[in-house]
């Protein structure tokens, strides 16, 4: 099922399917790009920021980037 | 030529595949910490704790030094040893400027008998920076080095990033605000790390304005430890009421945060050894000469007169919107040069005045002004260097900016203040 | 000729300076302090040759001011050579950079820093054919002990600029 990397539930897996416009080349240094896979570390609460988990790197994303990743969440 | 995202990422999937095999991962205890650190329900907690740990270790180390010995070395010995030696003596010029001006106590000129009220080159100047400053910047600095060598600023950041959202700046604005605590000249460098212009102006302005940097927390809580908690309670409130209204009046961009969380090191001791050495160098060859200078130029002002005519120039504004005494206009000048030498002659002050003239709630406020008012000299040059690479020609209108929005916190600010003493009836 | 340090923060860039130089440098691991950039000289051969630890960034698309000050040093600096530092136990993001580089014509030398954190956690690689692909030295080295840093030094003289259909044909694809 596709989801917004937002909406990923805390421990959720998947792989990115797409990511809108500029920011692909802003988190593309980090390691999160297309067709890779992604684990949702945590969430903070009061729509804090995620973390998640590209290769065993953790990368912080503010909400409102995490909502232009899309992802096909494994179940 | 120049790939493309996709087209770069396509070469590098197919070069891991030849080159790179990953063997079975093993979490390790590490990877354990690093998550409960960065989970809010065990996060948070933990950067309290912390947190709370940094202030009590700062407190605790720089009392044992300052209140331990070395008070007791300056007022015992040093002072006294040099109102017995220096030539001059009581009421002659560079007696004044390097020992003790002494003060008027009903109509005798008497000397002083502590470091404080002596305001000397050699006997506050000496004190302030060594005595007082100096093992509050050792503490300060042995914490935070360790904290940002094992890597965990960044989870900081992670945490607190909800609350700095709501003012338009994200949770990165932690590490700049936490090295402002030591000193605003590399915070405001630190600034960087922030993306758009908004952002690193209202970082600049209100890190300037609103936190007080080490050497100053090291004498307030020497001077006022029972207030230093309600002190930087009404500043922090203060950075958060003014960001937000910046945020709301500024235009331009607040993007959220992207921020990659490396993993925990242990702080190896020669690195911490030489960042802390850095930074005491930085002290001994910056600091320590303009809390000197600052001695010998509001000495020199005030026996020219110059601090006198200030003081009653703007007598009305001190007493009448800021409820404290006229002659906390030499510390508001001494401020230029260095916060901490202001707060200390702030003591000296009281101590002369006496507590009927000048009680613990004006010396709160005028604390609170010395810190809100005018950053430092080294602050404004570091201000406009970094103003200079950000906006080119336009670092007028970003200094403008800064010093309207300082004009206006100074009396909004200070003066609510003096309004909460009306409210509570002790004013 | 000017070196310049290039590297992700947090890759034991500012170590590998030190060991390079030999200078009193801080080191500061992680993002935050260190926003402005090092200097330091190294003599190699006969030549005294200027070392630049450029701040840490993640991509030359920069996304703050301190990115920014990498790049343009990079913009600045076209005939240098860039020693591009790897975390080796992220090499794929590693590498994102090290071609980004390579595309602008740079010449490069690629370190595989934290080489034995990636050995502990069973991280094969395959530094040969790494080299092979890519066209450029690459060097296994562990900073904190000074593992590896005289053969990088020893590499960097001999750096040359590499086209990125090269390594796209070396790596079997169109």
């Amino acid at each position: 099922m596709e989801k917004k990397l937002s909406e990923m539930k805390y421990g959720a897996q998947g792989i990115v399917k797409s990511i809108k416009g500029d920011l692909r080349n802003k988190v593309a240094g980090m390691g999160i790009r297309v067709n890779k896979r992604i684990r949702m570390a945590t969430k903070q609460p009061i729509k804090g920021p995620v973390v998640v988990t590209v290769d065993e790197s953790n990368i912080s994303l503010g909400l409102g980037i995490a909502e232009n990743i899309i992802v096909e969440v494994e179940k | 030529m120049k790939l493309s995202v996709d087209e770069r990422w396509d070469i590098i999937d197919k070069i891991s595949k030849e080159t790179v095999k990953f063997g079975e991962y093993r979490h390790t205890l590490k990877d354990a910490l690093a998550e409960i650190t960065v989970k809010p329900l065990t996060g948070i907690p933990i950067a309290i704790a912390v947190l709370y740990g940094f202030w009590s270790f700062f407190g605790a180390f720089a009392g044992f030094f300052t209140d331990g010995f070395l008070v007791k070395l300056f007022d015992g010995h040093w002072l006294p040893w040099l109102q017995d030696v220096f030539p001059g003596g009581l009421g002659n010029w560079f007696y004044s400027i390097m020992v003790d001006a002494g003060h008027m106590e009903s109509g005798v000129l008497v000397a002083a008998d502590n470091c404080f009220e002596s305001f000397g080159v050699l006997t506050s100047g000496l004190f302030v920076a060594i005595g007082v400053v100096l093992p509050a910047i050792i503490a300060f600095y042995l914490f935070l080095i360790i904290l940002e060598d094992s890597g965990y600023l960044p989870r900081l950041a992670v945490l607190i990033d909800t609350v700095f959202h709501k003012i338009g700046l994200h949770g990165f604005a932690v590490v700049p605000m936490i090295l402002s605590l030591g000193c605003n000249v590399p915070a405001v460098t630190a600034t960087r790390n922030l993306e758009t212009k908004k952002q690193r102006f209202m970082m600049m302005t209100l890190l300037a304005i609103f936190i007080p940097c080490g050497a100053q927390l090291g004498i307030m809580l020497d001077v006022i430890p029972e207030y230093v908690g309600f002190v930087m309670l009404y500043l922090f409130l203060g950075f958060f009421v003014f960001g937000f209204i910046l945020n709301e009046l500024i235009p331009g961009k607040s993007p959220e945060m992207i921020l990659d969380v490396p993993p925990y090191h242990m702080p190896t001791g020669r690195n911490v050894g030489r960042k802390l050495w850095a930074r005491l160098r930085g002290f001994f060859t910056v600091a320590i000469p303009f809390v000197l200078l600052g001695v010998v130029f509001v000495n020199v002002l005030y026996l020219v007169g110059v601090i006198d005519w200030l003081a009653n120039v703007f007598e009305p504004v001190l007493v009448g919107w800021f409820g404290v005494p006229k002659e906390t206009t030499a510390p508001l000048v001494a401020a230029f040069m260095r916060k901490d030498l202001a707060v200390g002659q702030l003591m000296g002050i009281q101590e002369q005045l006496g507590m009927v003239a000048f009680n613990t709630y004006q010396l709160v406020t005028s604390v609170v002004l010395v810190s809100l008012y005018f950053p430092c000299i080294a602050t404004v040059a570091m201000i406009i260097k970094e103003g200079m690479q950000d906006r080119g020609k336009g670092v007028i209108t970003f200094l403008l900016g800064s010093l309207a929005v300082l004009m206006a916190v100074v009396f909004i600010w200070g003066g609510l203040l003096h309004l909460i003493w009306i409210i509570l009836g002790v004013a | 000729m000017r070196i310049l340090l290039m590297g992700h923060p947090n890759v034991g860039k500012s170590v590998v300076f030190n060991r390079i130089t030999g200078a009193n440098v801080t080191e500061s691991n992680y993002p935050g302090t260190t926003v402005d950039y090092e200097k330091g000289y190294v003599r190699i051969g006969h030549e005294e040759m200027e070392v630049i630890d450029v701040p840490g960034t993640f991509s030359l698309e920069p996304k703050d001011k301190a990115e920014e000050v990498a790049v343009k040093m990079l913009e600045r600096n076209k005939d240098s050579v860039v020693v591009c530092i790897i975390d080796s136990t992220k090499i794929e993001r590693g590498l994102y950079l090290a071609l980004e580089i390579i595309e602008r014509g740079s010449r490069v030398v690629v370190a595989l820093n934290m080489w034995d954190i990636a050995e502990d956690k069973n991280i094969n690689i395959d530094v040969e054919k790494l080299r092979q692909i890519l066209g450029v030295p690459v060097v296994p080295t562990i900073a904190v002990s000074g593992e590896g840093i005289k053969e990088l030094v020893s590499r960097i003289s001999g750096a040359t600029s590499v086209k990125i259909e090269s390594v796209m044909k070396n790596v079997g694809g169109s």
